[in-house]
């Protein structure tokens, strides 16, 4: 057997009991011997670290614990309900936004849209400038007010 | 944990009852495995001040993700899984601060540890040896990878057997000795190497 093989049998036994090739090898050779030597050291290692005994949950761990998930519950409950309510501003502030600006890029007048909804929209100045002239016929036509007395 | 019949249908119908929203019975589940989640913490971690917190967020986790649990393996066992799992992430963060503790070992414990080296195997040990023996130890755990010192803490520390700690990690038991061979050969190699450099 050489180091190589009596290494991975004192690491697979973690430093137990060797057949007797194995304990031979030891026995002259110094690296095994130290290696087979740390494998025994490591396991007594952990056996008393496993004697170490875990630190005891403090008293009323428990009900602290629930305590901690009920109070975080009522938090996400109040988070979700802020959370539906801001999405809710948010949708109806895009929506508003977009009827504006959908109003102010649409003409204002023709099939779709006529003098009412361009009143409605406070374009009512620029929609009268195109509107024809309802008194006197064509755009343009000039109307005075006459002022002086009328023949009899 | 051996447990009787009538106390397996009783923790069934508590985990019932936590999955419907149930906190207060959640709170008869942490008192009845507490304590084993505070052993594999300390031992996987080995910090006494960091356990109680890391227990809570362990039990955090087990809350939320309980309406997953769908009683195929036992609870214990699923429980433990959460916890190897936190502690896991928990000791990836901490790497750095763990080599580091290493390299702060005095000259006066690895004198006392070359000591310990020399001694035959420790049988008789009285109680400052095992301090020293167990401080050795846990430093080697402490620089060995998550991965090792997971399956050695389990294997050695909380005495699973490799069906149990196969069926913890989601491994195939000739996995899980594999890897548990290969931690252990690793750890020697790193304890030779440490030698050789001091």
């Amino acid at each position: 057997m050489d180091c190589k093989q009596i290494r991975g049998l004192v690491s697979e036994l973690w430093g137990g009991e060797l057949s007797a090739e194995a304990q031979e090898h030891v026995s002259k050779c110094a690296g095994c011997e130290v290696f087979l030597r740390d494998a025994r050291l490591v396991r007594a290692g952990f056996r008393a670290l496993a004697e170490e005994a875990a630190p005891e949950a403090s008293l009323g761990f428990a009900s602290r614990v629930v305590r901690r998930l009920q109070g975080w519950e009522e938090k996400a409950a109040r988070g979700e309900f802020f959370e539906a309510v801001g999405r809710r501003f948010i949708y109806a502030t895009l929506a508003l936004t977009l009827a504006l600006l959908l109003s102010m890029v649409l003409p204002t007048s023709g099939p779709v849209r006529g003098v009412g909804s361009a009143d409605f929209l406070g374009l009512q100045a620029d929609s009268q400038s195109l509107q024809p002239d309802v008194i006197g016929g064509d755009i343009g036509d000039s109307h005075e007010l006459y002022t002086g007395r009328l023949p009899d | 944990m051996a447990i009787s019949e009538s106390e397996i249908t009783r923790e069934i119908e508590c985990i019932q009852r936590v999955q419907q929203g149930d906190g207060e019975a959640f709170g008869l589940l942490v008192e009845r495995y507490q304590q084993r989640i505070f052993s594999i913490v300390f031992h996987l971690v080995r910090r006494r001040d960091e356990v109680e917190d890391l227990a809570q967020e362990i039990f955090f986790k087990a809350f939320r993700a309980i309406r997953s649990y769908n009683f195929q393996s036992s609870f214990a066992t699923w429980l433990s899984r959460i916890a190897v799992n936190h502690c896991y992430d928990y000791l990836r963060k901490v790497r750095a601060s763990r080599l580091s503790y290493y390299s702060e070992m005095t000259e006066e414990s690895s004198r006392e540890l070359e000591r310990k080296l020399e001694s035959p195997e420790a049988g008789g040990l009285d109680h400052g040896e095992k301090i020293t023996l167990r401080d050795f130890v846990g430093r080697l755990l402490a620089r060995a990878p998550e991965d090792d010192r997971v399956i050695l803490t389990l294997k050695e520390l909380e005495d699973f057997s490799v069906e149990e700690i196969a069926e913890l990690l989601k491994l195939k038991s000739s996995t899980v000795k594999v890897r548990l061979h290969r931690a252990r050969k690793r750890m020697l190699g790193d304890l030779e190497r440490w030698r050789q450099e001091g």
